[in-house]
């Protein structure tokens, strides 16, 4: 199939970009793969993608781009939703650029990767094309403004993927969304590609941003905890952000200064998780918890807060590692006394921890949204023709178009009712 | 920062055909890197231009210093080349190139770098000279080998930063602590005399309270004299470990003095070099 990811920036930093970047590379051994930035702001990639993705974009943001001194980039979005975080960055070039390519995409399926985005492609893409949402963070973190958007357009998806099974049920709980298919599918992590820690160095350490959700301050004061009994083993913090000072001067005040370490932000990680012993977040919250599994992946057992949404899915309790009390100084350094002071059961961890991670492997992770497109494509077949069996790849186009022509009428009529 | 890292930045990204965005980075040669506990270093290059005849070049910066070392196929189609152990490369930053038999030599941009064998690094022979070489990315993505050489060698580890004295524990290479052992602060404006601090020695390793707040607003740097007067002056440093840059890392309170210069603010903290100072800034 030829599949066509829509994604904010491809050029930036972020979460939805790596593993954009990972199921992309491994849908591309089987599929003609895309990824349509909707921005471009600089000239490299941050993170590259294998050459057989095929990358282009919609708006070019960069300094002497085609677009620079477009007039539209000042004048507001209107279909990209308001209710949408990034709405500000989207303007009426975007949304005119967005439309003309979903309105000509040559692909089997079409993957929005954003709340926004999403709207877009429920409410403008060509009839033909399979239309795919992705969830990157969850439906309880959206504003009542956004989830009331998403209520009226994601209807008009086929599939919806959410990263965890916790958002999965969320979304069909609380969301009428009477034909789509929700699937929670875990982001792809690969293994890394030196080889994994040892767990001989006596070091604890924590990756994200230095942001309040992360909650490196509790993690900072469980440290201290953990110093007071293990002076021997210290820990690093990897990342940058709006906390640095705060996080500082926590560290300086509670004199924890030749135990804890901002190291600032450091790509790519895996280098540095090898140099640990044990992992460990702390957050309030996390959509999935692509760390924990980078950390897994190379071989440390994790010691995490049990918090909404995706640590619990990722994690067994004291198997691969430890699920502590959310907000909790003490749980936080009880769980990493627990596995320093064991070394049997660090080692023991670290090993369950390698295995129980290959489930997220990208070419594993990229056949579970493999038999969406291709159950969804199927489902849709079957309904409205009966015709399709099996492949879809050259044939379904043809044989369907008139039933999505009939689908689709509905869908522009319904829409522009909406959008009047 | 050099002049010549931006030069290196472009032809790194720039000049390319074609505009397929990953093209920049795909498309320039890429060293990773592996080190060892004895300070030897493994270049992986993997990039354009096949696998005929090629080398690594180091070129100390600000310098003419250069060193070459071979590249030979891995057999898995990249090139591989090796900084021994016991090679020597003079203080300083080292930018790391590829260089074709027919070609000019390209820098290498950086990779993966794998030095967790660096981490809370013990030399095996504390009699030897320190050697410590530590690949990192430069602010424009290139591979450079920081490079320290340093015989006799004083590490500084654990500092405590007191109400009025700065707590410095740290170890000695390649010489001994006498009973004549000090710890000099050094004003390096070199307005001030150098003040002397006693310590205490337990075989290799040191203790010693610096006063932070008698002299006048500066930088001291500071030095161990482990045989006294007569003997070497040890820059204090630290070095036995992965992190190239040491400043805002390795950080720590400042305290609040008041000398007869006024209030101070007061703090230990490394330099551009890794090694240890004292900076006393005013207050307010």
């Amino acid at each position: 199939m030829h599949i066509s990811f829509l994604i904010h920036n491809a050029y930036g930093i972020g979460g939805t970009i790596r593993t954009t970047y990972n199921l992309a590379e491994a849908l591309a051994e089987q599929h003609d793969v895309e990824i349509v930035s909707v921005f471009r702001h600089r000239e490299a990639p941050v993170f590259t993608p294998g050459p057989r993705v095929g990358m282009r974009h919609l708006v070019d943001l960069r300094p002497d781009g085609a677009d620079s001194d477009h007039p539209e980039l000042a004048l507001p979005a209107r279909v990209f939703p308001s209710a949408d975080g990034r709405h500000k960055q989207y303007n009426a070039l975007s949304d005119r650029r967005i439309a003309e390519y979903l309105a000509t995409v040559d692909a089997d399926v079409v993957v929005g990767t954003r709340p926004g985005l999403n709207v877009h492609l429920a409410r403008q893409t060509r009839p033909g094309p399979v239309r795919v949402g992705q969830e990157h963070l969850t439906l309880d973190n959206h504003s009542t403004a956004l989830r009331t958007t998403l209520r009226d357009a994601y209807p008009r998806l086929d599939a919806l993927t959410t990263t965890t099974e916790a958002d999965a049920r969320s979304y069909r709980r609380s969301v009428r969304l009477p034909g789509v298919r929700v699937l929670a599918v875990p982001n792809p992590v690969p293994a890394p590609v030196i080889p994994p820690a040892d767990g001989s160095g006596k070091w604890v350490v924590a990756v994200g941003r230095l942001a309040p959700v992360k909650r490196f301050d509790l993690l900072v004061r469980a440290f201290d905890k953990v110093r007071a009994q293990r002076p021997d083993w210290r820990l690093r913090i990897y990342g940058g952000g709006g906390q640095k000072g705060r996080l500082r001067s926590l560290i300086d005040e509670m004199g924890l200064y030749n135990h804890v370490y901002l190291m600032g932000p450091v790509h790519p990680i895996e280098q540095e998780w090898v140099k640990g012993a044990v992992a460990v977040a702390t957050s309030s919250m996390e959509s999935f918890g692509m760390t924990l599994v980078e950390a897994m992946r190379c071989g440390l057992p994790v010691v995490s807060t049990d918090c909404p949404h995706g640590p619990g899915e990722i994690i067994d309790d004291g198997v691969d590692g430890r699920l502590v009390e959310v907000n909790d100084v003490g749980a936080i350094a009880a769980g990493l006394l627990e596995l320093i002071d064991d070394d049997a059961l660090r080692q023991r961890m670290a090993h369950a921890a390698l295995r129980a991670s290959e489930r997220f492997d990208p070419p594993r992770i990229a056949e579970r949204h493999e038999s969406l497109f291709a159950a969804v494509a199927a489902r849709r077949g079957r309904r409205l023709g009966g015709r399709l069996r099996g492949t879809l790849h050259r044939t379904r186009g043809a044989l369907l178009v008139g039933a999505y022509a009939v689908r689709d009428a509905r869908r522009q009529a319904v829409g522009k009712g909406r959008s009047a | 920062m050099s002049a010549t890292a931006p030069r290196a930045a472009r032809a790194a990204t720039g000049g390319l055909p074609g505009e397929t965005g990953a093209a920049d980075t795909a498309v320039a040669p890429r060293a990773d890197c592996v080190a060892d506990r004895a300070g030897g270093i493994t270049f992986t290059v993997t990039g354009p231009g096949g696998t005929g005849p090629a080398r690594l070049l180091l070129r100390l910066r600000g310098g003419e210093r250069e060193t070459g070392l071979p590249l030979t196929p891995d057999g898995a189609g990249r090139l591989r080349g090796v900084l021994p152990a016991g090679a020597e490369l003079a203080e300083g930053r080292w930018d790391v190139h590829l260089q074709r038999a027919d070609g000019a030599a390209r820098r290498l941009v950086a990779g993966l770098q794998d030095l967790r064998a660096l981490v809370d690094r013990v030399p095996a022979d504390s009699r030897a000279p320190v050697a410590v070489r530590l690949p990192y990315t430069t602010k424009y993505g290139n591979l450079t080998v920081r490079s320290w050489l340093r015989a006799p060698h004083a590490e500084a580890g654990e500092l405590r930063v007191g109400a009025r004295e700065l707590g410095v524990r740290g170890r000695v290479y390649g010489t001994s602590l006498t009973p004549d052992a000090y710890v000099e602060a050094a004003d390096r404006a070199g307005v001030a005399p150098a003040a002397r601090t006693g310590l205490d020695a337990d075989g290799d390793v040191f203790r010693c309270a610096v006063p932070l707040g008698s002299p006048a607003p500066g930088i001291r740097d500071l030095w161990l004299r482990p045989a006294g007067e007569a003997g070497p002056r040890v820059r204090i440093a630290r070095l036995l470990d992965d992190v190239a840059d040491k400043k805002h890392i390795f950080a720590y309170p400042k305290v609040t003095l008041g000398t007869a210069h006024g209030a101070v603010l007061a703090g230990p903290y490394y330099t551009a070099d890794n090694d240890l100072s004292i900076v006393v800034v005013a207050a307010g």
